[in-house]
């Protein structure tokens, strides 16, 4: 056999494993989206597949029950405006940090940076009481106010300003230029890939976050994002495991588009300095 | 230049406008559990709702001659809505909602009831919390449904409008007379009648009569002693079945407790005040019951683990000690699977005496300072502790009706008629001794939770009894202690 | 212009200086204006609570969040005496401890797989990808039904009898495969992309001096993408030592405390019991512990990564 067939075979073997494997490791995916197509007595029966993928009571009554689009569109619009308020936030500061000189810079900068030594966990409780203090509770405002701040997408952005040449402001600035304006027609169409990866970025972590949304909207429960709606779909006594596999299915499918736009940002090569080694 | 600067103005102001926009869209007092009700109202049966609905006009003509014959009665003189937490699911829930609707629709007072379902009472005391600790006190409910963990809290929360505030300000002396004591008392907390008690439900013991007659046994065992005995006649039978499934937490602990004469905690259990230390340690109460308990696990016959209704539908375990409120839940998860039987709750020893306290859920008002809502509140309250209402809801759950008179009212006569296992947990409430009281705490959860690692650990890891009360004596304690300490 | 030919240092900082913008000094509003926002937010959401769970701790809160007193070390006595936070403090380190290997040896190997290029490669490589695209809630949800001892797949199809979830022997172990499996997808990546970043003419300089294929692993690539390792292993502690997730939504710390990890206990007792003196110091422990291992991690880095 010659060494070119050779090495065709041993991929193609690889490659199958690889797949099994991998059909393996994507297993409880499957296995919910099938769920979801299953009736009450079918669910008993440890069988795979389900009778016939036109089964759609699941979905119909999932949808009745708790109201998963309103959910989507609480998720919707909390990681948007999360997400815009961080870029505008992180950009205004990274051009304090890279345009000027101040007393007090440094201090200031190490100070943001210091966030990212304290995990946003163990300062629930406190946060929490602010918030309702501030009467932020079951709103929208209240569920992205703690993720203003992001000091690592903030350093990314005062990296990728400094790597933009002194020739650009100073030519601006001549043909008089305010910062204001600097940033919004020169600045940022140079830094595109980087605001966009960041925002793809800051959107999928404000979709997801599960734990501040949870508390916060406890009492309300149409407020709730998706990803706490899934987890109070099945009542404490009864848990109608078909129902709550459909409804987790719709929650999977913003998700799964949300992934395929972040694997063609990445892929884009934004990612400066992102990922390590 | 200029003009971008005036772009940038206006973008930050529609940001600015935006921000406030959202910090304002809110989701607790606008919404209702509309979307719930209109899809969810699933019909008991249609002689009982048209029945109630008639029945329950009259309930609330009833109580408006009552109520208008206090001094300057407001109810009726506008519009006025008043928001209800509950947490009421399943077919409690639905339940619920039916009534709230029927109250809507038929009240001559022109009230609203704006129900939100609040989920777990756990997930609606720890909101309660956060409105009182941050002095948030307009987003208060006028009324609430808490359940024994919630009284301390509402007792302290200093916006309490308490049953005994409503009728002195409205009397009323028929009111309470038509309550079942047992049913009240478990609602009064530091001499106050803190609410009117709208789930009433007591443990009993369900048992299925097939595997029962299989081992040969006519009646339900009565004692732990008994729960050996049919343990040992199921093996002979050739079963493999345990008996019980269970871990002792703190209302059933409460039960046996008091079924040998003692309380578990100061303070009559807590319900005359603030409870700080144990008392079933040195009367050997614990350790009597913990003995007993061992008993029950080196037989063989007592799983050390969580009661759970799938294992006893699913015919895994010949009893059950249970809520009576789960009755219908569990009849019709059985259906024709087995023969549901329903004892009384089981007791220590063959000296105890038989009984286990009152719990379950009431109706609390909160003094939101408007006098018109505080009585549209009360008129609520007495509307779901009324006859009519609690005899649809026991029939539909389980729970035993609150009023006396709703025994002989439709749809529960005919349903306890029908069905018998509906009359043991209601002849056990009326035969338990007054003095059996369930556990009024601050740290409730952590105490329940205490409890349950203390007697599982005993038999998982095998400890000797006087080992498991030290342990339980010390981690009770502490808990007590360090609540005592935190809220002077 | 130029006096005498510039040395190659200098050059690099002109160049250097050239590159980054000038920082003038502004107007001192202006510069206010700009960091206003994330200084309020740094300080407001950080700093003030971490410095308020801080005092906290060393004080006696009472359930409605007032501070009724300075009490010193009583409530870390309190809370260090109490059997169920020696159990929490087991289960999270318990958890990290198996959770950042099993992820990390899963993970390099699946990289390892699919590093070549071949012709199926999109296909296994966005199955290996797929769990990061599953959030931890649905995660969470479609394992609690997988693995359900009554009607779970897991139990029917290899017919078994084991109680997952719900035993108190096996809960920590199903919650570990649960957050091994969500934890897979974002670090392949980080792999994949990390092992194809060596430059082929290493490690086939390496298979032509007849290196085989473990040495080439071990010798050669992992040595080189020791600086993505530090990093996956850094974010894994801190994940594994601040999972709540699954607690909360699964298990609620059961059953008997079997799951119950330091950020579960600090959830439960914050804002379940409002016991804020318990959660003041659980969280403490919890940030104390992984800021320790965060600053292990970097002594190692110091002498076992190589950057290129």
């Amino acid at each position: 056999m010659s060494r070119k067939t050779k090495r065709r075979l041993g991929d193609a073997a690889v490659s199958v494993i690889a797949i099994a494997i991998g059909l393996i490791l994507v297993f409880p995916v499957i296995y919910c989206v099938f769920g979801s197509f299953k009736t009450a007595a079918e669910f008993m029966k440890p069988r795979l597949l389900p009778q016939s993928f036109a089964y759609l009571e699941n979905f119909r009554n999932a949808l009745r029950q708790a109201p998963l689009l309103r959910y989507m569109v609480n998720s919707c619009i909390v990681a948007l405006f999360g997400t815009l308020a961080r870029l505008i936030i992180t950009i205004m500061a990274a051009f304090a940090f890279t345009h000027y000189n101040f007393r007090g810079k440094n201090f200031c900068f190490f100070l943001v940076l210091g966030t990212m030594m304290i995990p946003g966990d163990i300062l629930l409780v406190t946060n929490y009481t602010t918030v309702s203090a501030l009467k932020l509770l079951n709103t929208y405002l209240g569920m992205c106010i703690v993720s203003f701040v992001s000091a690592s997408q903030m350093f990314m952005m005062r990296q990728r300003f400094l790597s933009v040449p002194r020739d650009m402001r100073e030519a601006a600035m001549i043909d008089g230029c305010g910062d204001v304006r600097y940033i919004l027609q020169v600045l940022l169409p140079i830094c595109r890939p980087v605001v966009i990866t960041l925002f793809v970025q800051s959107f999928i972590t404000l979709w997801n976050t599960y734990l501040w949304p949870l508390i916060i909207t406890a009492s309300a429960p149409n407020m709730r994002t998706i990803m706490v709606g899934i987890t109070k779909l099945n009542s404490w006594e009864d848990t109608n495991y078909e129902l709550v596999l459909a409804g987790v299915t719709i929650s999977l499918i913003p998700s799964f588009i949300l992934f395929i736009i972040m694997r063609r940002s990445l892929s884009k090569g934004g990612m400066d300095g992102a990922l390590v080694g | 230049m200029k003009k971008s600067l005036s772009r940038i103005i206006a973008l930050l102001m529609t940001a600015a406008l935006l921000a406030v926009a959202l910090a304002a869209c809110g989701g607790t007092t606008a919404s209702s559990s509309s979307a719930a009700s209109s899809s969810s109202a699933a019909p008991s049966s249609s002689a009982a709702s048209s029945s109630s609905a008639a029945s329950s006009s009259a309930a609330s003509s009833s109580s408006a001659a009552s109520s208008s014959s206090a001094a300057s009665s407001l109810l009726g003189t506008k519009d006025v809505t008043i928001t209800f937490w509950h947490c009421a699911s399943d077919e409690a829930g639905t339940l619920m909602t039916k009534y709230i609707d029927e109250f809507n629709k038929t009240n001559k007072y022109r009230i609203t009831v704006n129900a939100i379902y609040q989920g777990q009472y756990s997930d609606a005391t720890t909101m309660l919390n956060t409105i009182l600790s941050a002095k948030n006190y307009t987003e208060l409910p006028d009324a609430m449904q808490i359940d024994a963990t919630g009284k301390v809290m509402y007792s302290t929360s200093g916006k309490a409008y308490t049953v005994d505030d409503a009728l002195a300000a409205h009397p009323d002396d028929k009111l309470l007379s038509g309550l079942l004591t047992a049913a009240l008392a478990n609602w009064q907390y530091g001499g106050k009648q803190l609410g009117l008690p709208f789930a009433t439900s007591t443990t009993v013991t369900y048992y299925n009569n097939d595997l029962l007659k299989k081992a040969g046994w006519t009646s339900a065992p009565d004692n732990f002693s008994d729960v050996i005995d049919l343990y040992a006649d199921m093996q002979k039978a050739g079963m493999t079945q345990k008996v019980l499934q269970a871990v002792p937490n703190t209302p059933t602990l409460a039960n046996w407790l008091g079924q040998i004469g003692s309380y578990v905690v100061d303070q009559k259990n807590g319900s005359d005040g603030t409870a700080t230390k144990l008392v079933c340690i040195d009367n050997g109460a614990l350790a009597k019951f913990l003995t007993a308990w061992k008993a029950m696990y080196d037989a063989g016959a007592l799983m050390n683990e969580n009661s759970s209704v799938d294992s006893f539908v699913a015919g895994d375990v010949a009893l059950m000690t249970s809520s009576s409120s789960a009755l219908t839940s569990v009849l019709s998860k059985v259906g024709t699977n087995f023969e549901v039987g329903v004892s009384k709750y089981l007791r220590v020893n063959d000296t105890a005496s038989h009984g286990a306290s009152v719990s379950g859920s009431c109706v609390v008002m909160f003094d939101s300072g408007d006098e018109l809502r505080k009585e549209a509140a009360w008129c609520f309250l007495q509307y779901l502790a009324s006859a009519e209402v609690q005899s649809d809801f026991a029939a539909g759950t389980g729970y035993i009706p609150a009023a006396s008179a709703s025994v002989g009212l439709e749809p529960y006569k005919t349903t306890e008629a029908n069905k018998p296992q509906y009359k043991v947990g209601r002849e056990q409430l009326l035969k338990t001794p007054e003095a059996m009281r369930s556990v009024t705490i601050g740290p409730s959860k952590d105490f329940y939770y205490a409890i349950m690692q203390g007697c599982s650990d005993m038999l998982a890891n095998n400890e000797s009894v006087s080992d498991a009360v030290a342990t339980l004596n010390d981690s009770l304690s502490t808990l007590l202690t360090e609540y005592a300490r935190n809220n002077k | 212009m130029n006096s005498a030919p510039p040395s190659a240092a200098a050059s690099v900082r002109d160049a250097q200086r050239r590159c980054a913008p000038r920082a003038r000094r502004g107007n001192g509003l202006k510069i206010a204006l700009f960091l206003a926002p994330i200084l309020v937010f740094t300080v407001a959401f950080t700093y003030y609570p971490f410095i308020k769970t801080i005092l906290e701790s060393f004080c006696s809160v009472n359930t409605k969040g007032e501070v009724t007193g300075f009490v010193g070390l009583e409530n870390y006595a309190y809370v260090f005496g109490r059997s169920d936070f020696k159990k929490a403090i087991l289960n999270t380190l318990l958890l990290t401890a198996i959770n950042v290997p099993v992820t990390l040896f899963i993970t390099i190997s699946l990289a390892l797989i699919a590093n070549k290029k071949r012709p199926l490669s999109p296909v296994y490589e966005t199955l290996f990808t797929m769990p990061m695209a599953v959030s931890m809630s649905a995660a969470c949800m479609v394992f609690k039904s997988m693995f359900s001892p009554k009607l779970g797949f897991v139990n029917a199809f290899f017919h078994l009898n084991l109680g997952w979830f719900e035993n108190r022997a096996t809960a920590l172990y199903t919650t570990i495969i649960l957050t091994v499996w969500m934890g897979i997808g974002f670090d392949f990546l980080l792999f994949l992309s990390a092992f194809r970043g060596i430059p082929s003419q290493i490690t086939e300089a390496a298979s032509l001096d007849g290196a085989g294929f473990f040495t080439r692993v071990f010798k050669i690539q992992l040595p080189l993408i020791s600086p993505t390792i530090l990093y996956v292993v850094c974010t894994n502690t801190v994940l594994a030592m601040m999972c709540s997730g699954p607690m909360i939504i699964i298990t609620q710390g059961g059953p008997s405390r079997a799951t119950t990890t330091l950020m579960y206990m600090m959830y439960a007792s914050g804002y379940g019991s409002s016991d804020y003196g318990l959660a003041a110091v659980v969280s403490l422990v919890a940030f104390a512990l992984t800021f320790g291992f965060t600053i292990l991690a970097f002594v190692f880095e110091r002498k076992k990564v190589y950057y290129q």
